[in-house]
């Protein structure tokens, strides 16, 4: 037996023995620590709504912006990315009505897979609500993010495609998602790397989400993060726009 | 399993087994020397750079269906084996032509001189020019600009700049197949263009045939300065009016984003009740791909109406057209010429299509792939695409380029006399519509 080979068939063994000595934990439990180790569910509870801000930056393109996010319970949100060049793309949920807005492809309202998956994105305090936002959840091994190793768990939406999201078995946080984004354009797969968690009253938050879809990468840093705001009523409603889209369609019924 | 890597490893073997052999010694170090001549090592540089590029970036995991590993093995000895740059670039020209697909060309240094001229700057005469039977013909003027001032006429021919003779560069750029209308009316606005503030001397032929001699102070472009990330700055300009009941739109290109989109919506607004509306995109390069979308958001009133379909090598993105609350149902005409392209024949070919737009002119550029122009090691240009596009009739525009319902050319006789024929035939099928 060559060197190469006894190496390998410790490191099977080694490996076996992982799988034997330390069962995967079940996805619930992993999703539940995920809770706690962001702040714990009374945190989270206390939390009412959120203003945040922060960059946009896509770096091999040249382009920066200034974003900022409102978002509320139960699932109201509107975000607005004010970049260079390109001008403002709003986006927002209220209501149960998904919408975008964007200088280059108009105002839109989001249906099917893209409006189910703007409600989970949309949802306050989701990582609070998994239960209700997925029908399954399951753990489908490990995996080593960034020398880190993670437990992959598989998330099946009620409608839509299933996120796979890993979460370091060291800390609990999660640190990267695969998804299949949809937008009006179609499906991109999408990779979201989350880091540099801070803590914003009582809760932990990833500052730097780095996405990469279609052979592109972009960076959403957050500067700030403020809870329990005195956010305007009319925040979340919809642009005139998108109000004129609605009746629109409301004629046609 | 074969490594790719400079200096190349065959290369080196042989070099040192050649070095070993006492009584070839000298040979073989000349031999050797030889391979690894700063000259071959550019054309081997380039060669992998190509080979190397496609290999990663293509749209296709397997580019053109081709076994690109099994490609490189057979046109790296050629490579290795060429006795000149010119040898070399037809080598890989030749590899680039196994893909049977366009926007991926190599462009020597000289053509590349060829196009962007000697000047450099920004300063324009507010010429606008098109080849028209081999003569670089005055076909617009920019409103102000220096050469409306000197009295320049639409179909006046550019005879020659600063003493340079048009003609030869015409003539050798039409007869280079892989140099298409785009970058020859690009070459003939290079040598119309310098620094700002600084003159050309512009010699004309007139209407009477006469030569016609103008100073031309250089300056600013029409329109605004509009930035876009890493892209360097760009005047664009919107133009908006009405010929008699009939909207008119034109734009240089699809940018300054947010100015542009606003003037398009803003004009379709104010015509609602229009006979006709016209989108003139000749001499339009194109830009931002996602504004046609936009813009034919107010054309289209069907939901889920799609322009084409863009695939890239991890995603296929759908062209779709959001409907706006109020939507232009007249008429719509889109002029078109062959330096109409990219997001122009996006636009044109998705609403031709969709039997939303009647397109006149003559054929676009064939260009709509959103590709990427590098240099390579040894000066070259190598053209590469990254994405395939398909238009909702179920043709590549790449290649083939927007055909128009119909076919109007300009002529300098037609500019003499005040007309454009184009416009003329666009405003009769509308008038004739109504």
């Amino acid at each position: 037996m060559t060197r190469r080979t006894i190496v390998a068939a410790v490191l099977g063994l080694a490996s076996f023995a992982f799988g034997q000595d330390e069962p995967l934990p079940k996805a619930e439990a992993i999703l539940d620590r995920y809770v706690e180790v962001t702040g714990g569910k009374a945190a989270y509870e206390k939390r009412k709504n959120e203003v945040a801000t922060g960059t946009f930056e896509f770096a091999a393109q040249g382009l920066k912006g200034a974003l900022t996010r409102y978002s509320a319970e139960p699932a109201e949100e509107y975000l607005v990315t004010d970049i260079e060049g390109v001008g403002k793309i709003e986006q927002g949920m209220h209501n149960g009505v998904a919408w975008d807005k964007n200088p280059m492809i108009g105002p839109r309202i989001k249906t099917g897979a893209e409006k189910m998956q703007a409600v989970r994105e949309s949802t306050f305090n989701s990582s609070l609500h998994w239960r209700d936002l997925y029908a399954k959840v399951e753990t489908a091994g490990t995996e080593t993010i960034d020398g880190d190793l993670c437990y992959k768990v598989v998330l099946t939406p009620k409608e839509g495609n299933p996120e796979t999201t890993y979460y370091s078995k060291k800390s609990g946080l999660a640190v990267k998602t695969m998804m299949v984004a949809v937008n009006q354009m179609g499906e991109v797969p999408s990779e979201v790397f989350a880091s540099d968690f801070k803590s914003f009253s009582g809760i932990m938050e990833p500052t730097k989400l780095i996405y990469k879809a279609a052979g592109q990468e972009f960076t959403l840093t957050i500067m700030d993060v403020k809870t329990n705001q005195p956010i305007p009523a009319d925040r979340f409603e919809p642009p005139a726009e998108i109000k004129a889209l609605m009746n629109k369609a409301a004629d046609k019924k | 399993m074969k490594t790719f890597k400079w200096p190349p490893m065959n290369a080196d073997k042989r070099g040192s087994k050649r070095i070993g052999l006492s009584v070839c010694g000298l040979v073989a170090v000349v031999l050797y020397g030889q391979a690894a001549s700063p000259e071959k090592q550019r054309q081997i540089a380039s060669f992998e750079k190509v080979w190397t590029t496609i290999r990663d970036k293509h749209w296709q995991k397997k580019p053109g269906g081709l076994d690109w590993l099994a490609i490189h093995a057979e046109f790296y000895p050629r490579i290795e084996a060429a006795k000149s740059d010119e040898e070399a670039l037809a080598v890989m020209r030749e590899m680039l032509g196994r893909l049977k697909q366009t926007h991926f060309g190599i462009f020597p240094a000289a053509v590349y001189n060829d196009v962007e001229g000697e000047g450099g700057g920004d300063g324009s005469t507010g010429i606008e020019t098109r080849v028209l039977e081999g003569k670089a013909v005055v076909t617009d003027l920019d409103p102000g600009s220096a050469a409306e001032k000197a009295g320049v006429k639409r179909g006046w021919v550019v005879e020659s700049v600063n003493g340079k003779p048009l003609a030869p560069v015409i003539e050798k750029l039409k007869s280079d197949p892989e140099i298409h209308e785009l970058a020859l009316e690009r070459a003939v606005r290079s040598r119309l263009m310098g620094l700002t503030g600084n003159a050309i001397k512009v010699v004309f032929l007139d209407g009477a045939k006469a030569q016609v001699t103008r100073d031309l102070m250089l300056g600013q472009e029409r329109g605004q300065t509009a930035r876009f990330g890493n892209l360097p700055p760009m005047r664009v300009f919107f133009e908006s009016k009405k010929f008699g009941n009939t909207g008119y739109v034109r734009f240089n290109m699809f940018l300054d984003l947010v100015r542009v989109m606003n003037g398009f919506g803003s004009a379709v607004e104010n015509c609602m009740h229009c006979d006709g509306f016209i989108i003139d995109l000749r001499g339009n390069p194109g830009g931002i791909g996602g504004m046609a979308m936009g813009m034919a958001g107010w054309l289209v009133d069907k939901p889920d109406e799609r322009l084409g379909t863009m695939y890239m090598r991890d995603a296929t993105l759908n062209f779709v057209i959001t409907p706006r609350a109020e939507v232009f149902t007249g008429p719509v005409a889109v002029l078109m010429d062959g330096s109409s392209a990219s997001t122009s024949e996006i636009l044109a070919g998705g609403l031709k299509d969709l039997g939303r737009a009647r397109v006149f002119g003559t054929k676009s550029a064939a260009a709509a792939l959103p590709s990427i122009f590098e240099r390579l090691p040894n000066g070259d240009g190598f053209q590469y695409a990254t994405a395939n596009y398909i238009s909702e009739g179920g043709k590549a525009l790449e290649g083939l380029g927007v055909t128009p319902d119909v076919e109007v050319k300009l002529t300098r006789e037609g500019l003499l006399a005040g007309h454009d024929a184009v416009l003329d035939a666009a405003l009769e099928w509308i008038r004739k519509k109504k």
